[in-house]
Order: C-alpha cells, then sequence, then structure tokens
C-alpha cells in the first residue's frame, strides 16, 4: 500500500516535470503556476480550516497584503523581491497574530466573520489609496526573482521555481501535520474538552494554525504577484477566497495531498468546462455545494468508497478484499 | 504528608440553586480519596470546579501548593492534574498511541520555528513521546493495540486509553470521574488493578464512584456530599457505618460487612 | 453644523434599522438551526429582483401587488432553503454548514445573473422625494425605512409571543434537544423559520431599493454590516440585533465627519473586530 503511494507519487512528479514542455504557452505557463501558488496557499488553509475546523474567509484578503506587500517593496523601494518574499512571510505572521487574537479567543464563528470584514477592509484600501497601489488600475512592473544575479524568467524557469518552492511547502505541511502540532490542531477539534483536560492551551493552538494559514496565504500572494508581473485588487474578492476553501473540501479536509488534488481541480476546471460558456459558475457553484453536503470526505474517499459500493453491489470484489 | 488538594469553602450557584454548598476537603498524599454522593449530590460540579471548566462563586481550590481558583482548565492540567471523564472523551479519529501522543504536548519544548529548522531534534522530541507512549502502553497492557483507531475499540480499552493518555501528562494527581462505570465485573478487576499500580508508581489519585465495591475495595479516604455539602468523612468502615450517610445515600440495602 | 449632525443622524438610524432586521433575519435561522446563514444577503436580493424585476418590471404589475406575490414566492423560496440546505446541513461540522449555505447564495447569485444579467436597474417612483422639517431635509426613503422596520419589528413581536407557532420557535430557541422531545417538529419549525426569514429578506430588498438601486451586490454590504451588528448587539439575541444595528448605523454615518467618505464601509467591520476585543458577548449579550 504505502509503495503504491510513492509510486503514484513519483508519476505525479514526473508529470509535473514534464508538463510545461507539453502545454508551453504563456497562457497555460501561467495557469498552472496559479495553480502551484494555490495548492500553497491551500496547505496553509489547510491547517486552520481542515485541521482546527475554523472556517477562514479572508484568505484572498491576506494573499492581497502579502501581495501588495512583496510588490511596493520591488517596485517602489527597488529592494529585491527576496526581500518582498521575507517582508510578506513577516506581514502574514502579523495578520495571523492580530485577527487571530480577537476570532480564537472565544469559541464560536467569529473567525470567519472576522476574516471577511479584513478582505472587505483590504480591498477597500488598496482600490482607494491611488497614489501608493494605484487604486483600481492596479499596480504594474512587478519584477522576477533572480538567484546569482540571474533572472528567473516567467515561463518554464518561473514555473520549476514555483514547482520546488510548492514541495518545500509541501513538505514543511507534511512535517507540521504529522507532527506534535498537527496532532493537537486535529486534538482541539476533535475534543476540546480532552485537549484541555491535557493542559492543551486550545487559543494558543487555533491561533498558531491561523498564523501558518496567513503565512502560506502572504507568501501565495507575494508569488503570485511575481508570476504575473501586476497586481489589481478587485481580484482578491470574496469568491476567490471561498474558491480556497472549496478546494480544501474537494481533496478532503485535513488531507496535505488531497489539497494538491484539490487546487489541481478547481484551478483547472474553467478550462475543462469552457464549452459551458456563462454557465460556468452555476455548474461549479452546484457541483461544489452537492460535494460540500453529499461528499464530505473529499472528492477522492468519496470516489474511492463509492466505487466500492459499486464493486459490491455488482458481486465483483475488489482487489484488495479478493 | 502534606496535602496535594485543598478545597476550602468552595460555594457555586446556578440561578438561586446551590451546586455546591460550603464545602471543604482535603486530599492528602499518598491517599487515594473517594468522592460519594447520590445523584445530584453534586459531585459532577465539584470535578468540574476543581479541574476550572467552572469557576466557583466563593472559596478556594490549591493543587500542589498553588491557588488554581482562578486558573483555567489547561493550565491547572499543566500542574500536573490530570482526569478522566465520565463518558470517555478519547480524539475518536487518532489511533490509541496518537491520543497518548497528544498528552505529551505540554511536556515538549520546541517552538514550531526551531522545529522547522532542527530536523533531528523535532526528530528526537518526537522519538521521545513516542518511546514513552509504548512504554506507559506496555505499562496497561495496551500495546498491541497500539495502532487500532481508537473509535473501533471495545469499551474497556477506550477507558484503559483514556488513563493512558491521562498519564502521559506526568500527573502528580489523577482525577477519574466513573471509573467502574460500564465495565463489566472482569474488565472492573483489572481496572482497579491499574488503578491500584497507577497510585504505587507515585501518583495520587482521587476518584468520584458510584459502585461501592469499587469504593471499598480501593479508598483509602472517603468524603461524602448531599445537597451539594459535606456530610460525612473518613476511613471506608466508618463512613459506611455513618448514620448520616446510611440515611443521606446508603439506605438499608447497604451494611458493611 | 446642527443640521448636518441631525441629517446624518437621520440616515444612520435608517441604515441602522436596516442593519437591524438583516440581524433578525439571520439570527431568526441561527436560532432555529444552529447555522449562520451566508446566502442571506442573495435571499435579500433575490427578493428585490423578484418583486422590483419579476412581478414590477417584467409583468407591469402595480407595487403592492408585485409585492404580495412576492411574499409567496419568497416563503416557497424559504422552505426550499430549509430543505436543500438548512436541514441537510444542521447535523454536519461548522465548515460545511458556513460552505454550504454560501454555495447555496453562490448558486442563486448565479442564476439572478442568468436571468436577468449585470445590469442594474431602479424602480421609478419608489419611496422617493424629500420631507422638510423646518430646515432639516429628510430623504422620504428614510422614513419608510424607518416606519416599515418598526412595524415588522413589532409584528414579529406580536407574533413570536402570541402564536403557537412562535412559542415553539422560541422553544426551539432555548433547547433543541429538549424541544424535539416535548414534540415539537424541528423540522416544521425550520421550514417555518425559513419562511419568515425569506419575507424578512424581501421586505429588506425592497426597502433599500431607492439606496443601492436593483443589481446584483446590491445586499452585499448590508449583509456582511448585518453580521457587524450581531456580534456588537449580542449574538443570536434579536433585541441585541436591533441596538447593534442602529450602534452600527450611527457609527458608521457619523464617521463622515471625521475619515474620508471613501472608507465608510470599513468602518462597521474595524467596529466588529473592536467589539470581538473589549466585549466578545455584545451590548446586550449575557455571559457565556
Amino acid at each position: 500500500m504505502k509503495s503504491r503511494k510513492n509510486i503514484i507519487s513519483i508519476v505525479c512528479l514526473i508529470a509535473a516535470v514534464i508538463l510545461p514542455w507539453l502545454f508551453n504557452s504563456t497562457y497555460y505557463l501561467s495557469l498552472f503556476g496559479q495553480t502551484l501558488i494555490n495548492i500553497i496557499i491551500v496547505f496553509g488553509l489547510n491547517f486552520i480550516t481542515g485541521l482546527t475546523r475554523n472556517m477562514n474567509l479572508g484568505t484572498a484578503g491576506i494573499m492581497a497584503v502579502g501581495a501588495y506587500t512583496s510588490a511596493l517593496l520591488s517596485t517602489r523601494l527597488g529592494l529585491s523581491p527576496w526581500i518582498g518574499l521575507v517582508a510578506a512571510i513577516l506581514v502574514g505572521f502579523l495578520i495571523g497574530r492580530g485577527l487571530g487574537y480577537p476570532s480564537l479567543r472565544i469559541s464560536g464563528v467569529y473567525l470567519s466573520l472576522t476574516t471577511i470584514a479584513f478582505g472587505e477592509i483590504v480591498r477597500l484600501v488598496l482600490n482607494n489609496t491611488t497614489s501608493v497601489t494605484g487604486g483600481a488600475q492596479g499596480l504594474t512592473n512587478v519584477p522576477v526573482f533572480s538567484i546569482f544575479g540571474i533572472q528567473i524568467q516567467r515561463g518554464i524557469p518561473f514555473y520549476y521555481f514555483l514547482l520546488l518552492f510548492m514541495l518545500l511547502m509541501f513538505w514543511l505541511s507534511t512535517r507540521i501535520v504529522r507532527s506534535k502540532w498537527g496532532r493537537a490542531f486535529k486534538a482541539i477539534s476533535d475534543n476540546p474538552d480532552a485537549a484541555e483536560s491535557l493542559g492543551i492551551d486550545i487559543a494558543k493552538i487555533k491561533i498558531l494554525a491561523f498564523t501558518l494559514a496567513a503565512i502560506y496565504a502572504a507568501l501565495g500572494g507575494a508569488l503570485y504577484g511575481n508570476l504575473m508581473g501586476y497586481l489589481n485588487p478587485s481580484t482578491f474578492n470574496f469568491d476567490f477566497s471561498i474558491n480556497f476553501v472549496i478546494m480544501l473540501m474537494i481533496g478532503g479536509i485535513g488531507i496535505v495531498r488531497g489539497n494538491i488534488i484539490g487546487a489541481i481541480v478547481v484551478t483547472m476546471l474553467p478550462e475543462l468546462l469552457r464549452f459551458l460558456g456563462d454557465y460556468y459558475q452555476l455548474v461549479f457553484y452546484t457541483i461544489a455545494f452537492i460535494g460540500a453536503i453529499k461528499l464530505p470526505q473529499g472528492w477522492p474517499a468519496g470516489i474511492a468508497s463509492l466505487a466500492k459500493w459499486i464493486a459490491r453491489k455488482t458481486g465483483l470484489k475488489s482487489r484488495k478484499e479478493g | 504528608m502534606g496535602d496535594i488538594l485543598n478545597v476550602s469553602h468552595l460555594t457555586k450557584r446556578f440561578s438561586g440553586l446551590v451546586a455546591v454548598d460550603d464545602l471543604s476537603l482535603t486530599v492528602k498524599e499518598r491517599q487515594i480519596h473517594t468522592l460519594i454522593g447520590p445523584n445530584g449530590a453534586g459531585k459532577s460540579t465539584t470535578i468540574n470546579l476543581i479541574t476550572g471548566v467552572l469557576k466557583g462563586d466563593t472559596g478556594t481550590i490549591t493543587f500542589a501548593g498553588k491557588d488554581i481558583s482562578a486558573m483555567p482548565t489547561h493550565k491547572i492540567a499543566q500542574l500536573g492534574l490530570g482526569r478522566t471523564f465520565q463518558n470517555i472523551k478519547l480524539f475518536g479519529a487518532m489511533s490509541v498511541i496518537e491520543n497518548l501522543m497528544v498528552g505529551a504536548h505540554k511536556n515538549t519544548s520546541q517552538g514550531i520555528v526551531n522545529f522547522l529548522w532542527n530536523t533531528k531534534r523535532a526528530k528526537d522530541e518526537e522519538e521521545k513521546m513516542r518511546a514513552h507512549a509504548e512504554q506507559i502502553l506496555k505499562q496497561i497492557d495496551m500495546y498491541s493495540h497500539k495502532d487500532d483507531m481508537v473509535n473501533e475499540l471495545p469499551y474497556g480499552l477506550r477507558k484503559m486509553t483514556e488513563l493512558g493518555r491521562t498519564l502521559m501528562i506526568d500527573p502528580k494527581m489523577i482525577l477519574l470521574d466513573e471509573p467502574a462505570a460500564g465495565l463489566n465485573p472482569s474488565e472492573r478487576q483489572e481496572f482497579i488493578q491499574h488503578l491500584k499500580d497507577v497510585y504505587d508508581s507515585g501518583i495520587d489519585l482521587f476518584l468520584i464512584e458510584h459502585n461501592m465495591d469499587v469504593v471499598m475495595s480501593i479508598s483509602h479516604y472517603i468524603t461524602v456530599i448531599n445537597f451539594g455539602a459535606k456530610i460525612a468523612e473518613g476511613e471506608p468502615k466508618e463512613v459506611v457505618n455513618n448514620p448520616e450517610v446510611i440515611k443521606a445515600y446508603l439506605g438499608s440495602r447497604f451494611k458493611a460487612e | 453644523m446642527l443640521n448636518t449632525i441631525l441629517q446624518l443622524a437621520v440616515s444612520g438610524a435608517a441604515l441602522g434599522f436596516v442593519y437591524a432586521l438583516v440581524g433578525i433575519e439571520y439570527s431568526l435561522i441561527w436560532n432555529a438551526t444552529g447555522l449562520l446563514n451566508f446566502s442571506h444577503d442573495k435571499i435579500i436580493t433575490l427578493g428585490a429582483y423578484v418583486a422590483a424585476g419579476l412581478f414590477f418590471t417584467k409583468m407591469g404589475l402595480p407595487i403592492p401587488v408585485s409585492f404580495i406575490l412576492s411574499i409567496v414566492v419568497m416563503i416557497l423560496v424559504g422552505f426550499l432553503m430549509a430543505t436543500v440546505v438548512l436541514n441537510p446541513l444542521r447535523k454536519m461540522t461548522t465548515i460545511f454548514t458556513i460552505m454550504g449555505t454560501i454555495l447555496f447564495g453562490k448558486m442563486i447569485y448565479e442564476l439572478i445573473r442568468l436571468l436577468y444579467g449585470s445590469a442594474p436597474f431602479t424602480v421609478p417612483g419608489l419611496m422617493t422625494g424629500t420631507v422638510h422639517i423646518g430646515s432639516l431635509v429628510i430623504a422620504k426613503s428614510n422614513v419608510y425605512i424607518i416606519v416599515i422596520a418598526v412595524i415588522v419589528v413589532a409584528a414579529l413581536q406580536i407574533f413570536m409571543q402570541t402564536t403557537k407557532t412562535g412559542k415553539a420557535m422560541r422553544c426551539v430557541q432555548q433547547n433543541k434537544k429538549a424541544s424535539e422531545l416535548m414534540g415539537i417538529n424541528v423540522k416544521q419549525n425550520i421550514r417555518i423559520t425559513a419562511a419568515i426569514s425569506s419575507v424578512i429578506c424581501l421586505i429588506i430588498g425592497f426597502m433599500v431599493i431607492p439606496l443601492y438601486t436593483v443589481s446584483l451586490s446590491m445586499a452585499s454590504m448590508i449583509g456582511l454590516k448585518g453580521f457587524a451588528a450581531g456580534v456588537v448587539g449580542g449574538f443570536g439575541f434579536l433585541p441585541g440585533c436591533i441596538v447593534g444595528g442602529i450602534v452600527v448605523g450611527l457609527i458608521e454615518s457619523a464617521s463622515v465627519l471625521v475619515i474620508p467618505s471613501v472608507y465608510k464601509d470599513a468602518v462597521a467591520f474595524l467596529v466588529l473586530i473592536i467589539f470581538l476585543l473589549i466585549k466578545p458577548t455584545g451590548i446586550l449579550g449575557k455571559k457565556s
């Protein structure tokens, strides 16, 4: 079983390496880049919403702050995008603490409300501080990274850069999920009374999970600016925040590998369902709605159990049982 | 011998109703102390007050020399007060050993930033936690179940898992809320034996128990409450012969042998 | 200056009553199901589109007739919401309940967009004009809003206190398990609550047409500010929603005296976060 999982992982990795050569166009490379960034952000969301089960509906807003912080430092002050990346991590940390503290000390749905509120405030500020952010016109000429003086050009080089970044974040996330923190995240949502009786400070753990989510989102935002080269406040709207939660749900909340699947499905789906034209959104939200109610364990697990059910009904025994 | 737990003049009202009424009791070190009382006597409220789930209106509670009356639950646990629940509260989505390892969380010191950089130390700490959990599982005869999901375990083993988990916090005292409830006689005997082993390893016990066989077989000292107030306390033999207790709780059904 | 302040007070109070009604509309569902209905702004929008878009503009019916027919439609929408969303979600984890209602709202939004397009429109002559009191000039729409809101609150109060259904709703709010044991049909109760909530949404949608025109995003801000009202006043507590709504409306209205008006929309959200910091139970909230 474990070796099969490893084989699948290796096949997926090879596919990810070959992919840009098969679809070598600016459009597709940008789409793949966005997919990788979305994967990173869902890894983060998985901590707070997937494992501690507290709804974060402000991911796009946090992402925007990370994106603008990094982009403004490099466009307005001429600093290296690397410094922008570090700054994004820092603001992610501050948002996590600053927003987590009021919302997560008390139990309830407050985090979902404050994160929505935060997203709205961010959009309002970005739109109206025109002299700094360019307002609704957007911010252009966000530079790319360089390593030892060599620029990582947009296109295939930047794709590989993001792929490496995603793998790094995957490694970190997996480690955290399997550590004492991952267990604490699960414990406080599974049985808060028991967790407390073991000396775990629930508020502190929730704030940590949210801070991780905010750092991942801000980091993803900074990378997004570098990938696209321009930023516009209208990108970072509420629907974008919802999409991240849909990615999480599709992959199966709490499952790091599932995060990847969810992010790929949601980012690529508009491509696959392009023939639906104007009806795309309605179909997409309807599918997501039915998924949320009927397949709360996520699509991969849901499909697997469905397949098992069909196999049982039709009298075929699955390979494992037979 | 000093006192491990000291409850003094504790009172708790719920909108006019007095649930705990000027209750004082002392749990001495190296003593298995049991709190008994008829249904609705205020036992559960007392537990919730001691563990910080509820806050008392008046009175003080000290544990291991520290005033815990106003402390939040997790701080009290960090001082070394472990507990089990009447209706077993486990982390259902985890295996037995993972449940235990959550119990070790508070005793680890590595911060998350250090964890991400210092993979060596992270690995050591994780292995230490796992080894500790395995050792405790062996101690309570549950090692063979270590990778079972707790939701799939029979009741008795889930109860053992909960005991094992609270042992992971390195408690000075464990507060057990009806440990014998739901166990069949042989499981009960086994559980009592494990409790005695735990006690012999140096951890004090404070029980709330209904089953008089259990109470008589394990307790060194008994406090009886009714209507939130203490009506008697003393050694088991004295208490069961106390007419006040017989009237309030034991009725004529029970006679000391 | 005094005139400015008075005018701000009136428009602030009118906004406040809108937020209060929004607070009531979702708190009813919260109390009946324990679910926060994130689709409520879309239900408000739907109400406005059904009344002003379908019956009034497309079918050319008079406003009162349009309104009454819309009530019927919205009751059915409430039943649908109860059956498709609220009842199935009731036993699920919070994140699914939140996403379920959000996605239901997105579906409604997309349906409206496909049917009516994204261009906003108005209802000519609906609650327009001004009232003069001395040197004070007040928009009639503000007066209408306050009057309608007070009537709705009063009617709801009478309904909750006197009718059997209303009493059952209060029971369920107090203790869901006990009500179920006492023989109250919780599912039926949710259907009725959702219908009442949807009708209140219709009223909100209708009365804000003069303020925001009929558009796809007409209710997104008042929807969110209604949440702020709930937190400020005391979550899930109807009198709290009214107090919270009016407080938020007045603060927001007064804010233009000190900060640029483009940031007006951010004020309610800042108030929400500040209240969570200093008084998470809200002004009228009971200690938990």
